[in-house]
């Protein structure tokens, strides 16, 4: 029982939090607590968990993606204009996704093969492939999508949002990969010590390519929920959505510097700061309160656990230095 | 083993999620029990002989909060309400991202308000959010910049297109009367209304004789309505273009920036920046001579007219058919065109003479 809270520690704290904040929420707003209001509102948050999910991986294996959003706009107005042109869904879709992990996979192999800082080479591309969806799109950007490509964004199941389910469903799928495969082993292993990884012969590389373009066709995927949800499609879709996207996979106890973190942390944190988010929304409190929030939860919950490190250190070597016999014990 | 029954379970579920969603998939949308009571007051009140003022409540959504333009709308807008003595709110994120305001947009609704005002940074994007408050029985009214035409009542148009393109022309020539070349400085490819300012300002400069003294950069510039990216492309079109007089921005962030990069280089008085800026920005260049004529409309009078036009439409007092009149007091009385389109069209003109008498 103590090995689990400990092991799930993070993740306990992130449901205490959720419990905390939708207690906060309703007491700001009587419109809170309303099941058929709070899954439309979770709606919104399904394209972020999905881009969440996608950076997961790549960020266990202590590197970063912040190209995502370009990417996402890329599919968005990819699965837009395919729409109008009359191609059916499942072959839009299986284009776009194929696209968007090759642009992932360009990060991949910059990062992977030519040694590239990922930083500095998603920087890179966060700028090209939003160029690459403003070429794509045009000026205007593309509106008149076909029925089918709207049927996630305008189809429930009893009463929850079908693109819910799709994030549920991506979320399981991402708990099967990262915590039953080789390839999440690999990835923890290889942000651990990628050196100690290359040493046991784990393909560093490959792995490396696979979870930019797993997190390039993530983003794909966020693109058709966004066509699907807005109707429409831009070359400035979801830009500055990053920051939003890289707050849940740390606020969801996934360390920067790769090697930790669980697919159920990063689910959790999407919840957290959509929940905070649609609170604080239903009670119109100002854009920077807002932001002040999310902020400090941040700070917080990155902070909560060396609170805890350096009280439990202050707690043991107090001990210590009262029975000198502990010492010895160890 | 035990993984082997994990996976087994695993694949148990995943076919399990899969039959749920085939069976139970409906595509009208559930409604929250809230609901009933909020689209049954909005109809009283849009409805009833003689609905009370204090139960009508207006939220007015900008495309950001925090920007000094949208906060001197904003205080139109509560001059309106506290006039008509309604409930009147002012909603949004300080983020200029499209899924911040379709997010508050959709929390608007469950919060049952009679209208939205709202100026939409994504059109089409926010179309789908508006259409779902109209079928709630929410009027909808978009000022500054529009969003798709079903999606929305009434759009209250600051200046036409080609009012606008003629007034940033006229203040490019009060800057230099013996017209140049002429660059464009824009938001950003999507924003429709600068993209069309651009268009007409090009096609006049091109046909009428009043502007045959101007030339223009075809390339256009993308701003991003940044002061400090605006700044640096100040300074690199006067780089690359050494015969260039005037740069012209519909954005009120770029213009004044644009203008403050000229006196930094030192080319005050050879090249100008104009176009669309709030006169408390600009006071100090018209009064120091730097600069001639910058333009705008009164921001305040156009929220103004906004939240006047969504709580008439809540009344019943007008309709959105062509033709219709609003009158809004002193603020003047504005016709419905077609496609549900008012054209506020009232230019300023900011020079030395006038520009005291602006306090925004």
């Amino acid at each position: 029982m103590r090995r689990a809270i400990r092991a799930y520690a993070p993740e306990l704290l992130l449901v205490a939090l959720i419990v905390l904040a939708a207690m906060w929420s309703s007491t700001l707003s009587p419109y809170f607590l309303n099941a058929v209001n709070l899954l439309n509102s979770a709606q919104f948050f399904v394209i972020f968990a999905l881009m969440a999910f996608g950076l997961f991986p790549v960020v266990v294996q202590g590197e970063i993606d912040i190209s995502l959003a370009s990417t996402l706009a890329v599919g968005a107005v990819l699965m837009a204009k395919m729409s109008v042109a009359g191609i059916p869904l499942l072959v839009g879709l299986a284009i776009t996704l194929a696209a968007t992990a090759v642009l992932g996979a360009v990060n991949g192999v910059l990062v992977a093969h030519f040694g590239l800082p990922s930083l500095a080479v998603t920087l890179g591309t966060l700028g090209a492939y939003r160029g690459i969806a403003y070429l794509i799109a045009g000026d205007a950007g593309v509106t008149g999508i076909t029925p089918d490509y709207l049927l996630l964004g305008s189809s429930w199941v009893g009463i929850v949002p079908s693109s819910v389910i799709l994030a549920l469903v991506v979320a399981a799928g991402f708990w099967v990969l990262m915590g039953r495969t080789a390839f999440g082993r690999y990835s923890y292993a290889i942000g651990a010590s990628p050196g100690a990884a290359r040493m046991a012969a784990v393909p560093v590389r490959r792995i490396r390519v696979s979870a930019y373009a797993l997190a390039g066709a993530m983003a794909g995927l966020a693109g058709l929920v966004w066509v699907s949800q807005y109707q429409s499609a831009r070359g400035d879709n979801a830009d500055g959505a990053i920051l939003f996207v890289l707050t849940a996979v740390v606020l969801g106890g996934v360390s920067i510097k790769g090697g930790t973190g669980k697919t159920e942390g990063v689910l959790l944190a999407t919840i957290l700061l959509g929940t905070i988010q649609t609170g604080m929304q239903l009670a119109n409190v100002p854009g920077t309160s807002q932001r002040l929030v999310v902020g400090a939860l941040l700070i917080a919950s990155i902070g909560a656990p060396r609170v805890v490190h350096l009280a439990r250190h202050a707690w043991t070597t107090s001990r210590r230095r009262l029975s000198p016999t502990a010492v010895a014990q160890d | 083993m035990r993984t082997q029954r994990q996976r087994k379970l695993a694949g148990v579920s995943v076919i399990a999620i899969a039959g749920m969603i085939l069976a139970a998939c409906s595509t009208t949308a559930p409604t929250a029990p809230g609901d009933d009571s909020g689209s049954s007051s909005s109809a009283e009140s849009s409805g009833g002989d003689s609905p009370n003022p204090a139960d009508i409540k207006i939220f007015m959504a900008p495309k950001f909060t925090g920007l000094a333009y949208f906060e001197v709308a904003r205080a139109g807008g509560e001059k309106a309400g506290s006039e008509l003595g309604i409930d009147f709110q002012y909603i949004g994120s300080d983020k200029p991202e499209t899924t911040e305001q379709i997010a508050t947009l959709t929390n608007a609704v469950p919060q049952s308000p009679d209208a939205l005002v709202v100026s939409a940074i994504d059109g089409d994007a926010v179309a789908p959010a508006l259409k779902e408050a109209m079928g709630k029985g929410i009027k909808v009214v978009t000022y500054d910049a529009d969003a798709a035409a079903d999606a929305r009542d009434l759009f209250i148009n600051q200046l036409s297109y080609e009012l606008a393109a003629k007034t940033m022309l006229d203040a490019a020539l009060l800057n230099s009367p013996d017209g140049g070349l002429v660059a464009f400085i824009s938001a950003s490819p999507t924003a429709p209304n600068h993209t069309a300012h651009v268009k007409i300002m090009k096609e006049l400069i091109d046909t009428d004789p009043a502007y045959s003294s101007l030339s223009y950069v075809d390339t256009v510039q993308f701003a991003g309505d940044d002061a400090t990216k605006s700044q640096q492309l100040a300074l690199d079109l006067i780089q690359a273009h050494p015969d260039l007089k005037v740069i012209i921005s519909s954005s009120a962030v770029s213009a004044p920036a644009a203008e403050q990069a000229i006196i930094n280089a030192g080319k005050a008085g050879q090249v100008w920046a104009t176009g669309f800026a709030l006169p408390s920005s600009v006071r100090d260049f018209i009064k120091s001579g730097d600069s001639v004529a910058f333009a705008l409309w009164d921001p305040a009078e156009l929220g103004y007219v906004a939240t006047i036009a969504a709580y008439q439409l809540v009344t019943g007092e007008i309709t959105t058919d062509p033709g219709t009149v609003i009158d809004a007091g002193d603020a003047g009385q504005y016709t419905v065109l077609e496609g549900g389109e008012v054209q506020y069209n009232k230019p300023l003109m900011f020079t030395a003479d006038n520009i005291d008498d602006f306090d925004f």
